[in-house]
């Protein structure tokens, strides 16, 4: 399913690892790229893409492209946090207007050049930050439409202190859970409902038996493009140059087909019987204050949160 | 560069010569699959890219449910729990031919229907049923063999993770209609197997059922059944009505056959390290075979050997029913020395898109290919509800494996039924309106 | 030596029973907290998982040096002593490679690689709750040495043909 690059032409195959389908927004972006790059460099550089979580889940394929294994993957923002806890900064609630002002201020080098430089040391060279959707509360119970909705319903987050204690500060009743086991506990009650995006809640069915999805808006959680630094350092300055501008290009590429996915996943789930609805996000955004001012403490941390809210529309 | 040969060659051959000289079953996927690795990685970044997938292979919150079965299913034993509930199954059904065969069987499929998972079944229920099969005199390789062979039923009739799996690497395709779709390959799988038995039990009249009890032998079974029945309501009880989840219920399951062991004083407070111990022993030899057979799978993955298979068997022909013969025969194979979760990642972004092509239902496909792997998790030599059946019934491998050839003949019978009678799978989900 | 195993072996049975009843304890724990406490832990999962990591890599090491793990030694056992012998042999050597090679060396690897690398509920470092394979690599390579020494021993008795056992076992 996730192969392309150019066969026996291309000298340099990176591998990348990628935890959903081929025909996610991030994978479509990375296959675009991965054409643009072979095509720029006469067929030296090109991806290989595994997709569907073949070479492991994220946490691991970190853990090959520090020893280079694999030379790329795709993960999630929270897990740099286990790297560097000041990456935790751009993963806050509430922190950003839109997604494009979100991409803006997470591939902005002078925002965020230090932050990304500081996992260098653990062998982890940031490339890009993609666009990982906005998270929404959804529930089997009703609509959530303020924070008293949400009263003791049981809503499935990140495994985190920090995801616990914003789903409390929401209202409700934070209770992370494997991700797999989150659709038996939804039909059976052990759980109330999750929170994600639009494309995970249809793909993994949630729609089924939660068909509440309000528009909380609470998480905008950045995706990175890492890469071992050594297959960085590899490439000459030429290449270099040409990948970042092509870097570039697939993240609005990827935006704009992330907000296609998102109408037509909205679509499909609201097929399965799906009601979305909005919901007093000001509200909310109040509610979770408290995290932001207990989280934002650094020096580092100070200076790019200050950075993103003076780059808001 | 991957050389795709050699690196099958390695991973055939060394299981086979491995097996041959007697190593553990663990050790003849671990090294080949290392070895493999060393190939394509070379031996440093081999070795810990080894490490990384072994420990990956364990480190799963479901696996969870396997110790904690393993030991509920112990401290049972130990506690008269087990002989109370099995007693009362048996006025129920018990006069069948092999009537503890048959409990056993019924067992699992509800058992199994609740934790979802085989080698989780094959523990509980096995260790409960095998140390009464024996007493009574019944073959305990063929009371294994027909324990592993029924562990899997759960796996298709929901909840299944398994199925759940599925969908998400089918790229969203329907649980509910998913779960709909399982429910009569799993209930055919489990007639399957009270078949085999009932054949088997006529060919040995010592085997023959119980007459016909009284009422009051009956009611008098129940009351003494009611505090153990106590634990089905708690445990499988709890999962239903949205208190735990299955891996939450097995450790509820531990705490409520404990509590009511020291009620009926038959079990010490000193024999609990031995028993915990028991039940360590048990499942670290079955997640050690799932924690290595991680690495083959990644290997595999690396190697990108399932794409390369598939191009090779799938160029030559374009009859439909070949395709899916072929798909059958490689998932038959390659779930072997698999886990089910590798093995669908794996293949159903290779194989999905082809079965779509030739018009086969996504929801159709989930189900063959789960039946189908659920039909490899308990084949030799590497299952790990096979070594879990063998090790709580106390059978050696080699007979257990004997008694399980009629079992695979009949199953891989109804999977051909499955696979090219669709309704079994689609008639329920299209009659709630799921397709 | 044989005291010395022994009283390793007894020191890792109490482990693996300690850590085991910690795992029954931290489940448990996680469905109170959740029904009766209505405060989920955030950690439960987390540290139940690599609980049982610890549980099954020390309980492997001492299975195999019980000779418990599983085999199917049908072919083996219709061999003459001295080729039992060999291929027993043999057979311990793959196993002794693979817990040196991948378990010791490459985990050993993983651990310095994961050293500071946090978790993100637990407070240990990736690294350290990496371990787990190193440490049993190591104790799987003692109790191999112990079975190929008994192995080349005076005192090998070879494989007991199945019936036999069987039999015995009735
Ligand atoms: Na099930
Ligand atoms: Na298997």
């Amino acid at each position: 399913a996730g192969g392309n690059g150019n066969g026996g032409e291309a000298k340099h195959v990176l591998r990348v690892a990628f935890n959903q389908d081929i025909n996610h927004p991030q994978a479509q972006a990375l296959t675009e790229l991965s054409d643009k790059l072979s095509a720029a460099t006469d067929g030296q550089y090109s991806l290989q893409l595994y997709t569907d979580e073949t070479l492991g889940d994220q946490a691991s394929t970190i853990e090959q492209v520090q020893s280079g294994t694999i030379d790329l993957s795709v993960v999630a923002g929270s897990l740099l946090e286990n790297f560097e806890p000041d990456f935790a900064v751009v993963n806050l609630p509430y922190v950003y207007d839109s997604p494009e002002q979100q991409m803006k201020v997470l591939n902005d080098p002078q925002i965020m050049g230090d932050l990304y430089d500081a996992v260098l040391d653990d062998n982890i060279k940031v490339l890009t930050a993609y666009h990982g959707g906005v998270r929404n509360v959804y529930s089997s119970k009703g609509p959530v439409k303020e924070p008293a909705d949400l009263k003791s319903q049981k809503i499935r987050v990140i495994g985190s202190d920090t995801n616990v204690e914003m789903m409390k500060l929401m209202g409700g009743i934070g209770t992370p859970m494997a991700q797999g086991e989150v659709y038996t506990a939804i039909q059976s009650g052990v759980l109330d409902g999750a929170e994600n995006n639009e494309l995970i809640y249809s793909t993994l069915s949630h729609d089924e038996i939660a068909p509440y999805y309000s528009y909380t808006k609470h998480l905008m959680m950045p995706d990175y493009l890492i890469a071992s630094p050594k297959v960085w350092d590899g490439m000459d300055k030429e290449t270099q140059e040409t990948f970042t501008k092509l870097l570039s290009e697939s993240v609005d590429t990827e935006l704009d087909l992330f907000a296609k996915a998102v109408d037509k996943a909205k679509a499909e789930s609201e097929k399965a019987g799906a009601k979305f609805n909005d919901a007093d996000v000001d509200a909310f955004r109040e509610a979770t204050k408290p995290l932001i001012d207990s989280k934002v403490t650094t020096d580092r941390t100070k200076a790019i949160y200050d950075a993103i809210q003076k780059s808001r529309g | 560069m991957i050389d795709p040969l050699a690196i099958t060659l390695v991973l055939v051959g060394g299981l086979i010569v491995l097996l041959a000289v007697g190593a553990p079953v663990s050790i003849s996927i671990a090294l080949p699959s290392a070895v493999a690795m060393f190939m394509i990685l070379g031996v440093d970044n081999g070795a810990i890219t080894s490490a990384q997938q072994m420990f990956r292979g364990a480190n799963s919150f479901a696996l969870l449910a396997i110790p904690f079965f393993v030991l509920a299913g112990v401290i049972m034993n130990n506690g008269g729990i087990a002989e109370r509930l099995i007693n009362f199954a048996r006025v129920l059904v018990g006069r069948t031919p092999a009537p503890l065969t048959q409990t056993n069987v019924i067992a699992n499929a509800i058992f199994g229907s609740v934790s979802g998972s085989a080698v989780a079944t094959a523990a509980a229920v096995g260790s409960t049923m095998a140390p009464m099969q024996r007493r009574e005199g019944y073959d305990r390789a063929f009371s294994a063999a027909a324990n592993v062979a029924s562990a899997p039923t759960g796996m298709l009739i929901p909840p299944s993770n398994t199925l759940i799996i599925y969908s998400l690497a089918a790229g969203g395709t329907s649980v509910g209609a998913l779960f709909m779709a399982g429910y009569l390959p799993g209930i055919l799988w489990a007639i399957a197997c009270a078949a085999v038995v009932w054949v088997y039990a006529r060919k040995h009249p010592e085997l023959k059922g119980d007459p016909r009890p009284s009422f009051g032998v009956i009611f008098s079974t129940f009351v003494k059944a009611l505090p153990s029945l106590g634990l089905i309501v708690v445990a499988i009880g709890g999962i239903v009505a949205g208190f735990f989840t299955p891996t939450e219920g097995a450790a509820i399951a531990v705490v409520y056959s404990l509590l009511l062991s020291f009620a009926y004083r038959s079990i010490h407070v000193r024999e609990l390290p031995r028993i915990l111990y028991d039940a360590c022993r048990t499942s670290s030899i079955v997640i050690f075979l799932i924690a290595v057979s991680g690495i083959m799978g990644y290997v595999m993955a690396y190697a990108r050997l399932p794409q390369l298979i598939a191009d090779a068997l799938f160029g030559w022909t374009d009859s439909k029913v070949v395709v899916l013969l072929i798909m059958m025969a490689i998932l038959l194979v390659i779930g072997i020395p698999l886990d089910p979760t590798p093995a669908i990642l794996i293949f159903v972004p290779i194989f999905l898109p082809i079965a779509i092509s030739y018009g086969v239902d996504p929801v159709h496909f989930g189900i063959m290919m789960v039946f189908n792997l659920s039909i490899a998790v308990i084949s030799p030599p590497s299952a790990p509800v096979l070594f879990v059946g063998a090790q709580v019934s106390e059978a050696r491998l080699e007979p257990v494996i004997r008694h399980l050839m009629p079992f695979f003949i009949v199953l891989i019978g109804v999977l051909f039924i499955v696979v090219f009678v669709p309704e079994i799978s689609l008639w329920l989900p299209q009659l709630l309106g799921l397709l | 030596m044989t005291a010395i195993l022994n009283g390793l072996s007894r020191v890792l049975h109490a482990i693996c029973v300690a850590l085991f009843a910690a795992l029954v304890l931290l489940v448990v724990w996680q469905v109170f907290t959740r029904l009766v406490l209505n405060d989920p832990s955030p950690w439960t999962e987390e540290a139940a998982r690599f609980t049982f990591v610890w549980v099954s890599l020390i309980g492997i090491a001492i299975a195999t040096g019980e000779k418990a793990d599983v085999v199917m030694d049908f072919l083996v056992e219709k061999l003459p002593r001295s080729l039992q012998r060999v291929a027993d042999i043999i057979a311990y050597l793959c196993t002794l490679t693979f817990a040196l090679v991948v378990m010791v060396f490459g985990g050993l690897h993983q651990v310095t690689l994961a050293w500071t690398q946090t978790n993100p509920v637990l407070p240990f470092t990736q690294g350290q709750l990496y371990l787990a394979l190193p440490i049993s690599g190591f104790l799987l390579s003692l109790f191999l040495i112990v079975h190929i020494v008994g192995a080349l021993s005076r005192a090998y008795v070879g494989h007991i043909p199945q019936e036999d056992e069987e039999a015995a076992s009735l």
